[in-house]
């Protein structure tokens, strides 16, 4: 009986943590993947193998990270067993629609389809900094590159970014 | 002295930075001050647009989904209501269901794979359809058509087979939702998708869709049977 009701209890408390993470989890995993669905069944999933290896998570305010770290292997897993072929980007902007005009000003639409366009090697570790508050050097462990080359990316991220939203880029530094 | 150009590359990686060179360099030129403001406006709007809104989700992890059987009266309930939907679906009545509903989940997770969509009269390998399949523990009679395409996938939380099958009338999609049990038949009619959800007894639903808005209830309803028909649960 004790069993059974510290087996609820874990399990409350387990929902009400992925329910808290959850938000900004679904946020990384639709600027991962652009695809909300897509987002949607990779966070299920990998809270559901986090449930099941919650007991390598020592810590509780490492939550996040922990979580973050399954999501993204998860998303790795889901691109490997369904062979994308290339990825169409207006057809997955056309698609987003919705999501991405839900913004009342049109400038943040601008930026998210801006994002949409921004290649996966800018877009993911700009996402880590920005929504998930990563710093570089945090960023460069969790997609095992140097922090020269997180910089670099970060730099090269916002450069683009800029561009195509129409800011003045004329005093970005030259590569 | 740090120069313009080192500064701004450092700022545009990060441009929260309280590196003490940085500020430094920032006090006394005030170019890059002005720089820094025009980066931080941005910076500003590109923290607002990857907030994008998320639907709250009172039950994010599916522990249990076990369904209490329905007790005697409700099954006569629920018998009388599949007889009138039925009526509805001879007629060739298609419901819009609620975002929140199963057969929006359905439908949100074909549009996640357009690839499955193709017509094409080259059927999956079977070793690779059969692992598919052995999850849910069934197997699919010779006659069932071509399967063009077989997947996993994820669903609400549960792996699933996502198939397509080739017919005279163009590709089918069918899931097999041994975890969602329905009490009886929905049709829909969503995003540009025709379908039904039905209930298999004792395996949960099977989910069948087409992307032709010219298909007709009757005709989905038809499908649906002989998809089910021709599936063998195994033990």
């Amino acid at each position: 009986m004790n069993d059974e009701a510290g087996g609820k209890q874990r399990r409350a408390r387990f929902q009400a943590l992925c329910q808290s993470l959850r938000p900004d989890l679904l946020r990384f995993a639709f600027w991962l993947s652009r695809d909300r669905a897509l987002a949607e069944d990779v966070v299920q999933e990998s809270m559901m193998r986090a449930w099941k290896a919650q007991d390598s998570l020592l810590d509780e305010t490492a939550a996040k990270p922990w979580l973050l770290t399954i999501i993204r292997r998860e998303y790795a897993r889901t691109f490997e067993r369904k062979r994308f072929s290339t990825v169409d980007v207006d057809e997955l902007i056309a698609k987003e629609e919705p999501l991405l005009a839900a913004a009342e000003e049109q400038d943040i639409r601008d930026v998210r389809v801006a994002m949409m366009k921004l290649p996966e090697e800018y877009r993911e570790p700009l996402v880590l900094q920005v929504l998930m508050g990563y710093s570089t050097a945090e960023i460069a462990r969790e997609l095992e590159l140097s922090v020269p080359a997180v910089l670099t990316r970060l730099c090269r991220a916002r450069r683009q970014l800029r561009a195509a939203c129409g800011e003045d880029t004329s005093q970005d530094p030259l590569e | 002295m740090m120069e313009h150009a080192h500064y701004r590359a450092a700022i545009l990686a990060d441009p929260h930075s309280s590196d003490a060179d940085l500020l430094a360099h920032r006090e006394t030129c005030a170019e890059c001050r002005a720089y820094t403001e025009q980066l931080l406006k941005f910076e500003s709007r590109l923290e607002r647009a990857m907030r994008v809104s998320i639907a709250p989700k009172a039950d994010v992890l599916p522990f249990e989904r076990k369904r209490a059987a329905a007790p005697t009266s409700r099954r006569w309930m629920a018998l009388a209501a599949s007889v009138l939907l039925g009526a509805a679906i001879v007629g060739g009545v298609w419901l819009t269901l609620p975002q929140s509903s199963l057969a929006a989940a359905v439908v949100a997770h074909m549009a996640g794979e357009p690839e499955a969509w193709r017509r094409t009269d080259v059927a999956v390998p079977k070793p690779e359809l059969e692992d598919v399949l052995k999850n849910s523990k069934l197997r699919l009679k010779p006659d069932a058509g071509i399967v063009s395409y077989a997947s996993s996938c994820t669903f609400r939380g549960y792996k699933v087979p996502h198939l397509v099958v080739q017919t005279a009338s163009g590709p089918v999609t069918v899931m097999v939702l041994v975890h969602e049990a329905v009490r009886h038949p929905t049709q829909f009619d969503e995003q540009g998708y025709r379908g039904t959800i039905v209930p298999v007894p004792g395996h949960g639903s099977l989910a069948v869709l087409m992307r032709d808005p010219s298909i007709g209830a009757s005709e989905i309803a038809g499908i649906a049977k002989r998809v089910d028909d021709s599936i063998v649960w195994t033990p």
